[in-house]
Order: structure tokens, then C-alpha cells, then sequence
């Protein structure tokens, strides 16, 4: 009986468990080289930008930096004009992406086609549509040239001039690059929705504008989230587009970074600022998963 | 309601075309076409003068030859690096793939500006500042997230049968990998292959911060627009987008058809 037992138990220890453990250690091979590299330059470049951030010139730890970048006027301007810009093409990318997605959802006629026109921008790279912007918002640029002929203005404006408008044009012209990454989304979204709710409240009587309400809203919660934060944080890292369209005027977190480094060489209060904006990405990630839990979104 | 449709269809397309279509006509304007206070919106006349002042001052060769370059090795180890990693993750319980998948979607989602400074320093110090090894190590760290992730997916629709199919006939691993695995994987493979290529080719951060002298395209597009040259400017940009359209085209059939459609299911 004893032995019976011993042996019924020695066959799981000493085989499958050991199979199972080479088998899985042979597939965890693969990833070493990845993780290594990773953790060599990705991990210790971040963990050396907090390291530096939390230290001041004269290598004395603390919030010596982070208290000298906040009493410099350009790294308030940075932050206002970042969240500014976040804001402002969030709003612009979520309404035009969802009414591009609403239309691209029925049938079309050269559907194909019109598709894969609204898609070009999202292929343009980011240097290209500055150039491209340049001369759609410069003062003698094709933007005030359309306005003039239509009889919307008389003198041509200056759109990077005034701090506010240079931040509308940024806005603009990021918009312009990303909402048909949104619209792609958001039209993932809306054809996950079954028809037989649309047709169920059509029998019941309900308007579009009712059906769109109270269907395609809150099912397209989950997609409408996920653009929010993906485009979220992509807009925190602006960098290329105020530095190409308006230039030091124009300090968002990234190219202030970028100046207080290259220009300035001052590490310290450059990693400082990158501090910030890890800090602020990382908040909105968090929000993410509380929001949408971590299996949403990997699926 | 229909006709509206169209009217803001035809707005979105409108917006979504003209900045491209006025970089590519102020490549081939005259001057006087467009640096007058009432530039025109159709071309008038036509001048190949821009293009060939770009094509033969000899500034536009380097750059390309560098981001060629850089884009190509990136391209190429990030499949090296990433397809191990991805077919090791594709056969790990769902739990541990996720764990993982989402610590990579977190390294993607930080801010480059927080990985390039230490960078810059410490490759300043290692000499690999301005060379094409060191701006494709940086590019490497912003690439492989991506590429793993896609390949992830690629791997775990192979079945598990057809390899244990091809082990029972006497393939060993190696073979299995080569004749099996990797030939129902090379779509994935190219396709990730073609983001990677893509990503560098238009990368702009990383690059600002490892370069001085020795320019990518998208530095040197940046340094026309910074001199203010809308021509010689719209000539590079030009050059430098054609490759990526039709790349891009190939891609976004794919990823529309793929990988968006359930990423949020």
C-alpha cells in the first residue's frame, strides 16, 4: 500500500514535471536575447534619466532640478502648451476619426478607394507633414490663400505668431497625420456591433440620430477609449511639429528636453522635464488598465 | 441625411489629400507660382529645376545612404532579435504572454526624449555618436516592442499540430523551425520586417539627439525646412515619403484586415 503510494506519486515528480520544466526552458531561450536588450537600452537609460532628474548639477541628490526647471517660465509654457495640444487634437482626432468611421462603416460606393485615400496621411512621416504644413499655414501659405477667395478674410493671418494660434495650428496639423489611426480604430469598433441591434431598434422606431446615441456610443466605449489613450500618450511625446512649425517659441515637454540638453547641456534639469512627462504617461497607462483591464488591451 | 454624408466625405478627403498634394506641387512650381501673396492651387507651369538643384548638390546622397542604411539593419535585427523571442512567447501559457506583451506595450509607451538623453551621453563617451551603429542600437529599443508584438500573433496562429506532424516524420527542431515554422510565418515576418524599416526611415528624436554631422533624411528635410526653402524642402520631403507610400499602402491592407480588427473586440 505504501509503496503503491510512493510509486504513484514517483511517477509525476520524476517524469512529467521534468519534461514539462525542459520543454519550458527551451522556450525561454528565446526571449533572452530580447529582454537583454531591453534591459540594457530601455531599462537602464529610464532608470539613469530618474537617477539624473533627482540630482542637481553640483551631483547633490534631491528636487534641486525639478525645483529649478519649475521656477523657469519655458517649462510652465511647456507643460500648458503640452496638455493644450493633447487636448485640442484629442477632441479634433475623436470627432473627425468617429465621423470618418461612421460614414466608412455602411456601404460605399469605390469604398476601397476612398479608404485608402483617408488612410494616406496616417503613412506620411512626421518630418514631411511639418514641410507639408509649412506651406499650408505659412503667412503667405495656401490656407489663407483658400480663406481669401472665399471671402473669409482680407489680410492674411499669421498662424504660428500668437502663442494660442500656434497651438490650434500644431494641434491642426498632428490631427491631420493621426485621426485615420483613430478612424481605423474606432471602425474596428463599430463593425464588432451586431446589426440585429440596429434593425431591433429600427422595428421599435428609433431615429439614427437615436440609434447612434444609444447603440453605437456606448458599445464603441471600449474603442473610444483605447484612441484616447493610445493617442493620449502619443501626443504627450510631441516633439517634430512644434519644433518644425514654430520653433523655440513654442516649448512643448519633449523639445524642452531636447533644448535644455543640446543647447544648454544641462542634463540634469533635461531629465528633469523627462521625469514629468514619464510621470504623466505612466498616470494615464494606470488609468488605462483601471479602466479597461490589462486583458482589453492586448486582445 | 445622405447628401450630408457625402458633403463631409468629400471635406475629409479633401483635408486628408491637399497638404500632400501642395508639397508635391511646390516641388515642381516656379517660384514666382508660390512665393507671391496669392499663390496659385493648380500648377501653371511645371520646372524640374528644384529636383535636380536636390539631386545634384551631393547634400541628399549622404543622408539617404545613412537612413538606407540604418532602416535596413534595423529592419533586419529586429527579426533576428524579435522572432525568437516572439515564437518562445507564442507557446507560453496566455497568462505569462500577456504579463509580457504588456511590460513591451509599456516600454513602446515611453517618452523617447527619457531614453535618448542617457543614451546620447553614454554613446558620446563610446564614440557611436553620428555613426549608423549607434542611431540603429537607439532605433532598435523603439522597434522591437512592435515587432515582437506582431510576431507574437504570427506565431501563435501556426498550430501546434502541424510541428508535432512534422517531429513525428523525423524533422528535428532545427528543421522544423526552418522547413515548417518560418515559411508559414513569413508574411508576419515581412510585415514586421516592413513597420521596422519604416519606423527608422522616418525617425526623428533618437536621430536629433546621436547625430552632429552626419544626417538621416528626416534631418536633413528638418534642416531645409529650418534654413526656410519651401522648395528645396518640398523636394526632399517629396523623395523621402515615396518609398513609405507604397510601402505603407501594402501595410495597411494588412493591418485592417488583421491585427486592428481585434485589438479591440
Amino acid at each position: 500500500m505504501k509503496g503503491e503510494d510512493a510509486r504513484k506519486r514517483a511517477i509525476p515528480t520524476t517524469r512529467f514535471p521534468r519534461r514539462r520544466s525542459r520543454a519550458r526552458r527551451r522556450h525561454l531561450w528565446g526571449l533572452v536575447p530580447l529582454i537583454l536588450y531591453l534591459g540594457a537600452f530601455t531599462l537602464v537609460p529610464v532608470i539613469s534619466t530618474l537617477l539624473l532628474g533627482f540630482r542637481d548639477a553640483q551631483g547633490h541628490w534631491g528636487l534641486g532640478a525639478l525645483r529649478s526647471i519649475a521656477s523657469h517660465y519655458q517649462f510652465s509654457d511647456a507643460v500648458v502648451n503640452t496638455l493644450a495640444i493633447t487636448g485640442l487634437g484629442l477632441s479634433l482626432e475623436l470627432g473627425l476619426g468617429l465621423m470618418a468611421a461612421v460614414i466608412l462603416a455602411r456601404r460605399l460606393p469605390a469604398q476601397g478607394l476612398i479608404r485608402a485615400l483617408l488612410l494616406i496621411p496616417l503613412g506620411v512621416p512626421t518630418i514631411v507633414s511639418a514641410s507639408a504644413m509649412r506651406s499650408v499655414f505659412g503667412t503667405v501659405g495656401y490656407l489663407n490663400e483658400v480663406l481669401y477667395r472665399l471671402g473669409v478674410i482680407a489680410l492674411p493671418i499669421d498662424w504660428t505668431g500668437d502663442r494660442w494660434l500656434a497651438l490650434v495650428t500644431v494641434a491642426v496639423a498632428d490631427a491631420w497625420k493621426v485621426t485615420p489611426l483613430v478612424m481605423l480604430i474606432l471602425l474596428a469598433g463599430l463593425q464588432a456591433i451586431p446589426r440585429e441591434l440596429y434593425e431591433a431598434a429600427q422595428t421599435d422606431g428609433a431615429g439614427p440620430w437615436h440609434q447612434f446615441l444609444r447603440i453605437t456610443l456606448p458599445l464603441l466605449r471600449p474603442a473610444l477609449t483605447m484612441a484616447l489613450i493610445v493617442r493620449g500618450i502619443d501626443a504627450f511625446r510631441i516633439f517634430a511639429l512644434p519644433l518644425a512649425l514654430a520653433g523655440r517659441h513654442l516649448p512643448v515637454l519633449s523639445t524642452y528636453a531636447y533644448v535644455e540638453y543640446l543647447e544648454y547641456g544641462n542634463q540634469h534639469t533635461a531629465a528633469a522635464s523627462s521625469v514629468i512627462l514619464l510621470l504623466m504617461i505612466l498616470l494615464t497607462i494606470g488609468a488605462y488598465l483601471r479602466l479597461a483591464g490589462p486583458g482589453e488591451v492586448l486582445r | 441625411m445622405k447628401g450630408l454624408r457625402w458633403i463631409v466625405l468629400a471635406a475629409l478627403l479633401l483635408c486628408a489629400t491637399s497638404p500632400l498634394y501642395l508639397l508635391v506641387k511646390v516641388s515642381v512650381s516656379p517660384p514666382a507660382e508660390v512665393m507671391t501673396p496669392h499663390p496659385s492651387l493648380i500648377p501653371h507651369a511645371v520646372t524640374w529645376r528644384h529636383w535636380q538643384r536636390i539631386l545634384s548638390s551631393g547634400q541628399i546622397t549622404a543622408p539617404l545612404r545613412k537612413s538606407l542604411v540604418v532602416a535596413s539593419s534595423v529592419a533586419i535585427l529586429a527579426l533576428g532579435l524579435a522572432a525568437p523571442a516572439a515564437y518562445s512567447l507564442a507557446q507560453l501559457p496566455v497568462r505569462w504572454r500577456y504579463g509580457i506583451l504588456l511590460g513591451l506595450f509599456l516600454c513602446r509607451m515611453l517618452p523617447e526624449v527619457s531614453i535618448a538623453l542617457p543614451v546620447a551621453v553614454v554613446f558620446v563617451r563610446w564614440g557611436l555618436q553620428d555613426t549608423a551603429l549607434g542611431l540603429m542600437l537607439a532605433h532598435l529599443t523603439m522597434v522591437l516592442p512592435v515587432v515582437a508584438w506582431v510576431l507574437t500573433t504570427t506565431f501563435s496562429t501556426i498550430p501546434r499540430d502541424v510541428e508535432e506532424a512534422a517531429a513525428l516524420d523525423g524533422c528535428g527542431t532545427w528543421r522544423t523551425l526552418t522547413r515548417i515554422v518560418l515559411p508559414l510565418a513569413l508574411p508576419g515576418l515581412a510585415v514586421s520586417g516592413l513597420l521596422a524599416w519604416l519606423f527608422s526611415w522616418e525617425e526623428f528624436i533618437l536621430a536629433t539627439y546621436l547625430t552632429l554631422e552626419a544626417k538621416t533624411m528626416p534631418l536633413q528635410v528638418y534642416y531645409y525646412l529650418y534654413q526656410g526653402n519651401w522648395f528645396v524642402t518640398a523636394v526632399a520631403a517629396t523623395l523621402m515619403t515615396l518609398p513609405v507610400l507604397g510601402l505603407s499602402a501594402f501595410l495597411q491592407r494588412y493591418l485592417q484586415e488583421t491585427n486592428l480588427a481585434g485589438a479591440v473586440r
